[in-house]
């Protein structure tokens, strides 16, 4: 059990971290800039001293200030990667690789060097300079360091943040591969939402110096556990709701049916639902009058080259009668052209039960 | 056409006057560094081998290669760690300090003779507690060692601080999250990084101390064989033996070129003294 209790005030910025997590596992720290990812980690690192709280990888407690534990950065073998990677650029890739290993022998650190070049595939590299690789092989050499000294824990800070896409999904893939081969423990931190998504095995979402939630990326997805954890992952509309029966709520001027909840009776929360989930259904569709749908009219879009985002009103009933549109939906840019959404504005647009998901306030 | 037009343009700015006084201006300047070594060059090459190898020149010699390398382990021995300080640690009155340690490098070097004995002299500051221990510093070697040190630790000083305050304190932490201790630490990464800056300074601080005069004429003296430095022998050489003067001169000219290239090679961004 990887178990991080981590309380330290600043001037304007508390951190307020409680996490547990299984061992072996990747876990995933996500949050947005200024959310206390980096701090965190300098704190697990031995970098930053918390005021109160507890560190502990299994059995090893490496800090604990209750009963005054405070292991060095040097004690704590912990493997850190970092985005700008502080590679040793006076030293040869093979002897950045061995750095950490200056108390073993020669052919103990030659064997180690070996096995870690041939494991991130930088077999014919070892005595190249720093400056001659590329930027993925620059990322495989620190990845390769931190691994060398079989860290407790290897701790990962937005290590492929500054690659181009092709090789941060190769990147991804290898760190995978490896967690899942060496069986280690990774503390990986993002702000990007699909990296966390296709690494974590458990993910907690960070905000503020709090985290909001942890669980499987799929479980957050599909259940974020309050209004700012889903703004967080990305949901854009985030309707105020309001109870009426175990199966109905009421958004706007609308009743909407949602699968059964434990929420009583005009109690109120937050109605989330994923634009990529919001279904466009054409006006004269013979199957459309089932309940939770809108017509309506497409105002405008944003496109980022793949998905389009759409902004719909309804021409009836409105979901937010406040705000100039309803519903923001997201398409694919294929999906966009196929059903000719340049020209065809008018439609009519489905909110199926499963793809509601209600939080608290 | 276009071609054309833009050719001519081109060669209308290449011969255009605010151009021409500008290089005009350069060379001037650049004669008027050269003509004085050229003149010196030219009278030392026609040298007989006595200028060169007199004894009074090779004593003056070997007292300057002497006390300037001396002056330079000093500057090292002792450099390193405020400079590393200096980079590293905030405190208060470290602008103070800085400026301090920075002082020597504008103050002409007569005033810092006269300091020195008043520090050190016999009736100076320290005087009377070190004539108890026996220790007499002016008109000594001591003393010409002393007064190099004084005028050229700066000059390390400054490059090491610069080297050190250059060198990523990521690389550093780095190095002890894979467990190495921050004694390693410094002599396997925060050294060798600002090893350029080190080996830069410490030349200029031994040029600077090979050509120390004002300095030490007042707090050392001028006897041959013991506080005669190469400067001090070509002041006197002037009215006595100006062939030796010439030889002497000639030789700290190429010294002095030699250093400054080295200097430039060493420190990747050319020659600061800042």
């Amino acid at each position: 059990m990887l178990s991080i209790q981590i309380h330290k005030q600043f001037d304007a910025f508390a951190l307020a971290l409680e996490l547990n997590a299984p061992q072996e596992k990747i876990i995933v720290l996500f949050g947005a800039s200024g959310a206390g990812k980096s701090l965190t980690l300098a704190a697990i690192a031995g970098f930053v001293t918390p005021d109160a709280g507890r560190i502990a990888i299994g059995e090893r407690v490496l800090f604990d200030a209750a009963c005054g534990v405070n292991l060095s950065p040097q004690a704590r073998r912990l493997g850190m990667m970092r985005q700008d990677l502080a590679l040793f650029p006076h030293l040869s890739v093979a002897d950045n690789i061995a750095y950490g290993l200056q108390n073993k022998t020669r052919a103990a650190r030659a064997a180690r060097v070996r096995e870690l070049l041939a494991l991130t595939q930088l077999e014919n590299f070892g005595a190249r300079n720093i400056a001659e690789l590329s930027g993925g092989q620059q990322q495989r050499v620190a990845l390769a360091r931190a691994l060398a000294i079989e860290p407790a824990l290897l701790l990962l800070d937005e290590p492929f943040s500054a690659l181009d896409a092709q090789t941060r999904v190769d990147l991804r893939r290898q760190v995978k591969t490896l967690q899942q081969r060496l069986r280690a423990n990774i503390f990986f931190v993002t702000h990007g939402l699909g990296e966390a998504v296709w690494l974590a095995d458990e993910m907690a979402v960070l905000d503020a110096g709090r985290i909001l939630q942890m669980a499987t990326p799929r479980e957050i997805l599909r259940a974020p556990k309050t209004a700012r954890v889903a703004e967080i992952i990305g949901v854009k509309n985030i309707l105020p709701a309001q109870i009426v029966n175990a199966t109905t709520l009421r958004v706007g001027e609308m009743e909407l049916r949602v699968e059964p909840h434990a929420l009583a009776p005009h109690a109120r929360g937050m109605l989330c639902v994923r634009p990529e989930r919001v279904m466009l259904v054409r006006p004269d569709s013979p199957n459309a009058e089932r309940g939770n749908t809108l017509t309506g009219i497409l105002l405008d879009e944003e496109s980022d080259g793949d998905t389009v985002a759409l902004r719909f009103r309804s021409d009836g009933a409105r979901l937010q009668p406040t705000r100039a549109f309803d519903l923001q939906i997201d398409v694919p840019v294929y999906v966009y052209e196929r059903l000719n959404l340049a020209r065809e504005r008018h439609w009519r647009v489905a909110l199926k039960p499963q793809a509601l998901h209600l939080v608290t306030l | 056409m276009a071609i054309f037009k833009a050719n001519l343009a081109r060669a209308r700015a290449r011969f255009n006057s605010g151009r021409i006084a500008l290089l005009g201006l350069a060379s001037l300047l650049t004669l008027f560094l050269t003509l004085p070594l050229l003149a010196l060059t030219l009278r030392a090459i026609p040298l007989g081998i006595d200028a060169w190898l007199s004894a009074a020149t090779l004593a003056a010699l070997q007292l300057s290669l002497i006390t300037a390398t001396l002056a330079t382990l000093i500057a090292l021995a002792i450099g390193t760690p405020v400079a590393y300080i200096l980079a590293r640690e905030q405190f208060r009155g470290k602008p103070l300090v800085d400026t301090l340690i920075d002082v020597p490098m504008v103050l002409p070097p007569a005033v810092a003779g006269i300091a020195l004995l008043m520090a050190f002299g016999r009736r100076g500051l320290l005087g009377p507690a070190l004539s108890v221990w026996g220790i007499e510093l002016p008109f000594t070697t001591a003393a010409v060692v002393i007064a190099e040190t004084f005028v050229a630790a700066p000059f390390y000083v400054r490059s090491a601080k610069a080297g050190f305050g250059a060198v990523d304190r990521k690389l550093e932490r780095m190095s002890a999250s894979l467990g190495i201790s921050n004694f390693k630490t410094f002599f396997r990464i925060t050294l060798p990084l600002a090893a350029p800056s080190l080996i830069s300074g410490l030349l200029m601080t031994w040029a600077r101390a090979l050509g120390e005069f004002g300095a030490t004429i007042m707090f050392a003296g001028n006897f041959p064989g013991r506080t005669q430095t190469m400067p001090l022998a070509i002041y006197s050489g002037l009215e006595s033996n100006l062939d030796s003067a010439l030889a002497l001169a000639m030789i700290l000219v190429v010294v002095s070129f030699v250093i400054l290239f080295a200097a430039r090679a060493q420190s990747p961004k050319g020659l600061t003294l800042g």
